[in-house]
């Protein structure tokens, strides 16, 4: 008792931020803007960033937010980050449906499941919208997919260490 | 062990029924999501507003951006200039010299030519510059290739003008805002380019690849025409483009056309400028029909 005393940072008064229930979303919102840095690419190899930080924050907490935010988190990307509206919305809210339906058959979870299944879900954007880009009249061909695939894949563990650090934040740890 | 069959909070309705709500929640987000996309598929125009509204909005946040990454990569280009100043000295100096003697031989050309052409009584028309601006972004996160300047509807751009740099052409207009506009690159899919070969005349047609390249090809079957560092240039069949802007070098020949890279790298010419359409019947919609390869030409105008 006297011990916690003692220790370096006073335990007294910590708790959760009243903004708690919505670093997430911001947090995505935010990752969406980076979107807009000035990299003027002649090959598309980004990742969506927005897209990793609703992964790494869904596979984080299921309870984070309410699963059916990411429909106007959605939204917000494609306008900002002009992909075709209504791309994200799709992709995003088919992400939580997913990870939903994945909650109830994993019967245990550990780091290299949930990168797992991240890689499966951004691998499912990506073929989304490379279908989207054929009907918009950019019948790219299907190996353009992958170095950006890669290249989200592994920008993935960032997102999550992000997402944890946040959570940590927003918890008052 | 097999999955419980459904998820069960507990006994408490409430939380049963709010579950169950939420779910319903994100099937519906799922719809919705689907019927926007489906929109801005089959009916692009409907989302014009919004989206000219948004490119004046982050515009402005990545041009101030911009400038900043262009003067730190401008400081480290600097320095590495003056690295070895002595021997960039000597081979500016003999390219210089080189130069001088080729202008002199296209001034002699270029009297020649007009010459020419007022024996022959061509309508000459020389494009007019409609705006200039700022390459100030560009869609990095997707295979589309887009790039965001800073000039839009008050600076007189429309829908499908086309954009040049000084090295070549860019592409054309896709969505326009009032201070901003998005141009869809030459290196995009969805961008088929009338074009011909510099060195003889051969029309051919130039399409994006989505990675950077350019895929060419001759528009009629028969021998590979390219030869590697063979220069595209715009025909201005279609009456969009004006005829003769650089559009790629060709780097690599495959069975019968090549691979080419863009000769205006968005990422180095920090300027572009907004053309008005080589014939402005261009503009109204669907591009006149050329009398001569309409098959080819037709999907000039095809994208978005």
């Amino acid at each position: 008792m006297g011990r916690s005393a003692l220790a370096g940072k006073s335990q007294i008064g910590r708790g959760p931020r009243t903004i708690a229930p919505f670093v997430a979303a911001i947090s995505i919102a935010l990752a969406s803007l980076l979107g807009l840095l000035p990299l003027v690419a002649q090959v598309g190899w980004g990742p969506s960033f927005g897209f990793l930080m609703l992964l790494a924050w869904r596979l984080l907490r299921a309870d984070a937010f309410p699963g059916w935010w990411a429909a106007p988190l959605g939204l917000w990307n494609d306008v900002v980050v002009g992909e075709p509206i209504g791309l994200s919305v799709f992709v995003w809210t088919l992400a939580m449906l997913l990870l939903g339906l994945a909650d109830r058959r994993t019967m245990w979870r550990d780091y290299w499941i949930e990168w797992l299944l991240a890689l499966v879900l951004l691998f499912i954007g990506a073929v989304v919208r490379w279908h989207v880009d054929a009907l918009m009249g950019a019948h790219n061909e299907f190996h353009v997919i992958w170095p950006p695939l890669i290249i989200a894949v592994l920008a993935f563990p960032v997102a999550a260490w992000a997402a944890a650090r946040l959570d940590r934040w927003r918890l008052g740890r | 062990m097999a999955p419980p069959t459904g998820a069960r909070p507990g006994w408490s309705r409430r939380a049963q029924y709010g579950l169950f709500f939420s779910f319903l929640a994100i099937v519906a987000g799922v719809l919705v999501g689907a019927v926007l996309l489906g929109l801005s598929i089959y009916a692009p125009s409907a989302y014009a507003g919004v989206r000219g509204v948004a490119l004046d909005v982050t515009a402005p946040v990545s041009g101030s951006l911009r400038a900043v990454t262009s003067t730190v990569t401008g400081m480290v280009t600097g320095a590495e200039n003056y690295w070895d100043a002595a021997r960039q000295n000597g081979a500016l100096k003999a390219q210089e010299a080189a130069l001088r003697r080729q202008i002199i031989e296209a001034r002699a050309i270029l009297n020649e030519n007009a010459q020419l052409k007022a024996a022959l009584q061509l309508r000459e028309r020389t494009p007019v510059a409609v705006a200039n601006g700022r390459i100030v972004g560009s869609s990095f996160e997707s295979q589309r290739r887009f790039a965001v300047i800073s000039a839009g509807r008050s600076d007189g751009v429309q829908v499908g003008m086309p954009v040049r740099a000084a090295d070549g052409l860019v592409g054309r207009i896709v969505d326009a805002g009032a201070t901003a506009s998005r141009v869809l690159l030459v290196s995009d899919r969805a961008n088929v380019v009338p074009a011909r070969l510099l060195r003889t005349g051969q029309a051919v047609i130039s399409t994006g690849r989505g990675n950077g390249t350019i895929d060419v090809r001759p528009l009629e079957v028969g021998r590979n025409p390219f030869r590697r560092g063979d220069i595209v240039v715009t025909s201005g069949t279609g009456g969009l483009y004006p005829p003769g802007v650089p559009i790629a070098r060709v780097m690599k020949l495959d069975d019968d056309g090549a691979i080419a890279v863009p000769m205006a790298d968005p990422a180095d010419a920090s300027f572009a400028q907004v053309e008005r359409p080589y014939e402005e019947a261009a503009l109204a919609g669907e591009p006149a029909a050329p009398t001569t390869n309409a098959a080819a030409t037709g999907p000039v105008d095809g994208g978005r």
